[in-house]
């Protein structure tokens, strides 16, 4: 195996001749997004198809949350991050347990690491307390988004990533909405491995 | 100035009244127009066939043709972009290179010549009526050809400019390609005719013979026998009473 | 990938006549070329953009050993494995091996064109392993039998009734008519081989060397359960698909979704970097990489090496007049469109994929919209100029220029010959001026007719006027 190591290398080094110039710059000119990153993110990830609520109070967001299911005659019962465990989500009416999702949990409630404004994206890091399948395997994916944590642009979310944490975990997710596919006659429809339906919870402080 | 007319080898066998029209809109610039004898072919077919060495011997013989000449005027996007773009990467790191790279300074494209350099407000031609306008790739995408004609059209006063959907999507010549793939190429001119169609336009106008015959004889395979293909010289000097012009 | 590219015109012409290819080709430029146009307006500079991804992409490539190297350092520091496959049966053999060092019985697989190319689906049911795709396009050609015809949407070529059609067969379940019930139906028959599967194979749209990261692009999910729930993910890409760090990584995907689909960003951006870590609850326990050559690290430092910047977006296929009008099964392998051309003889060889850098007008409209400037055209025409070289050009093309060129350096035979022809192509062009047969231009004439000449030639019309 190393023998086609050092051969795909040889022939790639054979090849650079002149003495490479410096990396290029990544400034580019980049869409715009506005002051307002609440509105600019609200705007955005409900054009792709997101629910968005609030901001409302954390506190509040079991109710807004439970009301969104009952409205969609979804049961009121969810896997949550463990990392949400110790919110009350009992008086909202919510039955929720602290764990990896399995193949039967039709809502998964997580929080994110932060969100991005120019898309309309939320970015949730995999973790001990934050497993990567609770936004995955439920048809219902609810997310709660404290306002602090919603930056301008992916290079800013990276650049958060390494001051918080320093390195990557195994797993960046971006979610930018439903699933969907257009993969029959190019017509996009929601709701295709992953959710059919993201909500998405702004809360204050 | 002192401006050469090449006008290709498509024109000279195949449409000499664009040749005409062309060096009547250089006279009327009030340039010296010469037309040197000996010329025939910039080398495209073979540049585009991959035989660089045939598209360097014509090259070679263009260069020696129009010495002498403070601009070469061309009435086709495809040719002046051989002689703008491509002579020069012919004969990179060659002793002619800098020769090239003048004579590519100084080539235009008819349109281009006609707004950007001598600034024509007055064209001598008489043609009346609507007409849609054909961007050929080569002009459009290599010399960026795309307001000028249309800033000729709006100097004629009978001329009424009617934009297919899609002027810039390629008719389907591409040279040889038009022989060897020659269902596809049809197919495009199909298309390209179909829009023209739409466009209510009396006629179909463009800058690149190769690209107007293409059109032109998809149109009469269709049945359309009424709507006129013509190039952009035509309209622009030629007599829309003279019987040739059909 | 069985290899048809001799067949391209026969294949071409058959789906020029097909209505059905037709309207599907109609959906795809209404739906891929408009709404690119519009999301790109999003961008306040776009040709600025592309000048900064194609320096990238270009640096990159003057680095690739430098940036290779640093991807499989930290992936082996974060715990996972990196591989090198010099072609695709060297690639074949490490997929095998790493399922069996694993113990895999059943694999599933997130979309990736390298493993078309590669030919590691065939290779891993003959080691009797069960392979399912889940990505929606290539379930379906998974069902059928068939090639993808686009590499952003593989199955554009087919309508709902026959998705209907193969689901009725194959699911054992009442034919469902709506593209909703449709895609309900596939999500139900996946999600259990998702559940059950011992590896998930992926691709990699970007390989990210500053922290060993794989980079995937979807919008279905499929790409992120395929990663996830698998005790071992295996991501196999070709070796140029390195970017130096996240910082690059963000540029480019501004760029990706909105050349490939019209997005603004896909629905899901996975960037996964080893096993699972100590406390994880979900995750693979194993990640490998594999890295393919195959003929790429030929292309550095040749006339061709542009092509290596690709980031497989699509666009130049579902802006190509060609493409646009005999889909991609004419183009006989994994790449069609415009970049198909030119990779496809790379990879298959320039004498087996003999007509594809020959059928395009060089009409430009691909380099155009390509994000890192590829360009295309000449990379097209240095194709044919390898093939002037090896002689790979029927004998009478060769003869036919030869006699052109020869004749335009003789500018007085060239005078009398066009005289000639001017004359005989009037005589042909009869009563009404037009030709409808044309000796050695039946590709012409079958379809179209010949405007016939005035009879004389320019040269003589001009020396005529200034005898008088």
């Amino acid at each position: 195996m190393s023998d086609a190591r050092e051969a795909i290398l040889a022939r790639i080094r054979a090849t650079r001749t002149a003495a490479p110039a410096a990396r290029p710059s990544c400034e580019a000119p980049l869409p715009v997004v506005g002051d307002d990153l609440v509105a600019a993110f609200s705007e955005r990830a409900r054009k792709l198809s997101s629910d968005v609520f609030g901001p409302v109070a954390a506190a509040q967001a079991g109710a807004q949350i439970a009301g969104y299911l009952r409205d969609r005659q979804l049961p009121a019962q969810a896997v949550c991050w463990p990392t949400l465990a110790a919110l009350d989500w009992s008086s909202a009416g919510i039955a929720s347990e602290a764990r990896v999702a399995r193949a039967t949990d039709l809502v998964g409630i997580t929080g994110c690491f932060c969100a991005i404004a120019e898309t309309g994206t939320l970015m949730l890091l995999s973790g001990p307390d934050t497993p990567a399948s609770v936004s995955l395997l439920p048809e219902t994916h609810v997310a709660l988004l404290p306002v602090t944590r919603i930056v301008a642009r992916m290079e800013d979310a990276w650049a958060l990533l390494r001051k918080e944490h320093g390195e990557l975990p195994r797993a960046v997710h971006f979610i930018s909405g439903p699933s969907r596919t257009a993969d029959i006659e190019q017509t996009v429809t929601l709701g295709a491995h992953g959710p059919y339906r993201v909500l998405i919870v702004l809360t204050n402080g | 100035m002192r401006v050469g007319l090449f006008v290709t080898c498509l024109v000279d066998l195949l449409r000499p009244r664009v040749g005409f029209d062309a060096l009547r809109l250089l006279e009327a610039t009030g340039a010296e127009v010469v037309v040197p004898e000996t010329q025939t072919c910039c080398g495209q077919p073979g540049y585009n066939s991959g035989d660089l060495a045939a598209a360097r011997t014509l090259a070679q013989k263009l260069l020696g043709e129009f010495r002498g000449c403070d601009y070469i005027v061309v009435p086709s996007g495809s040719c002046a972009a051989m002689l703008r773009v491509h002579y020069p990467r012919l004969f990179v790191g060659c002793p002619e290179s800098a020769a090239f790279e003048q004579l590519a300074a100084q080539t235009y494209e008819l349109t281009d010549f006609l707004v950007s350099v001598a600034h024509l407000q007055t064209m001598p031609g008489n043609f009346a009526g609507s007409v849609t306008y054909h961007d050929s790739c080569s002009g459009l995408r290599e010399l960026h050809i795309k307001t000028q004609p249309r800033a000729l059209l709006a100097r004629m006063p009978g001329i009424t400019l009617r934009e297919m959907r899609e002027p810039e999507t390629c008719c389907g010549f591409g040279g040889t390609f038009a022989v060897k793939f020659g269902d596809i190429s049809a197919r495009l001119s199909d298309n390209k005719c179909t829009q023209a169609a739409d466009s209510g336009a009396q006629a179909i106008v463009g800058g690149d013979l190769g690209c107007l015959l293409n059109i032109e004889g998809r149109l009469r395979r269709r049945g359309d026998h009424r709507t006129r293909v013509l190039h952009i010289a035509e309209i622009l000097a030629g007599d829309a009473e003279d019987g040739s012009c059909k | 990938m069985q290899v048809n590219t001799l067949h391209f015109k026969r294949t071409a012409v058959a789906n020029l006549a097909n209505p059905q290819l037709q309207r599907a080709l109609q959906r795809l430029q209404e739906r891929f070329v408009g709404t690119r146009a519009a999301v790109m307006t999003e961008i306040p500079d776009f040709e600025a953009l592309r000048s900064v991804a194609a320096a990238i992409r270009q640096h990159t490539l003057e680095r690739l050993d430098h940036y290779l190297e640093q991807f499989e350092r930290e992936v082996t520091a974060s715990g996972g494995h990196v591989h090198w496959a010099e072609d695709a049966a060297a690639a074949q053999r490490l997929v095998v091996a790493i399922a069996r060092r694993h113990g895999v019985r059943t694999v599933v697989k997130s979309k990736s064109m390298v493993t078309e190319e590669c030919a590691i689906n065939e290779a891993l049911e003959a080691a009797g392993l069960e392979v399912t795709e889940t990505d929606l396009g290539e379930y379906i050609l998974q069902l059928a039998h068939e090639p993808p015809s686009h590499i952003v949407a593989p199955v554009v070529h087919k309508n709902k009734e026959e998705v209907a059609d193969l689901f009725a067969r194959h699911h054992q379940r009442p034919r469902q008519q709506g593209i909703a019930e449709l895609c309900r139906e596939a999500r139900e028959v996946l999600r259990p081989k998702f559940l059950a599967a011992d590896m998930g194979i992926s691709g990699a749209n970007f390989l990210i060397a500053e922290s060993g990261s794989a980079l995937i692009v979807t919008n279905e999910g499929n790409g992120r359960l395929a990663t996830t729930l698998p005790r071992v993910h295996l991501a196999i890409t070709g070796i140029e698909k390195v970017v130096p760090s996240l910082d690059e990584v963000s540029i480019l995907l501004r760029l990706l979704p909105r050349s490939a689909t019209g997005q603004s960003i896909t629905n899901y951006v996975s960037v996964m970097t080893g096993p699972r870590r100590a406390g994880d609850l979900d995750g693979p326990e194993h990640f490998h990489v594999i890295l393919v050559d195959n003929g790429r690290s030929r292309l550095l430092g040749s006339e061709l090496e542009p092509m290596l910047r690709c980031i497989r977006c699509g666009a130049c296929m579902n802006h190509c007049p060609v493409y646009q009008n005999i889909g991609g099964h004419a183009y006989g392998w994994v790449y069609p469109g415009p970049m198909g051309s030119v990779l496809t003889p790379i990879f298959v060889g320039l004498a087996e994929a003999r007509d594809l850098p020959n059928a395009s007008t060089l009409c430009g409209a691909c380099a155009e919209v390509c994000p890192v400037k590829i360009p295309l055209p000449d990379l097209l025409r240095d194709l044919r100029v390898r093939q002037v070289a090896r002689h790979l050009r029927p004998w009478p093309e060769r003869v036919a220029l030869r006699l052109w060129t020869w004749c335009a350096t003789h500018p007085r035979l060239y005078a009398f010959l066009a005289a000639v022809g001017a004359r005989v192509l009037k005589r042909l062009g009869g009563t009404r001026g037009l030709i409808h047969r044309l000796p050695f231009a039946h590709g012409w004439t079958a379809g179209r007719d010949f405007p016939a000449p005035a009879g004389r030639t320019f040269r003589e019309l001009y020396r005529a006027r200034k005898a008088k």
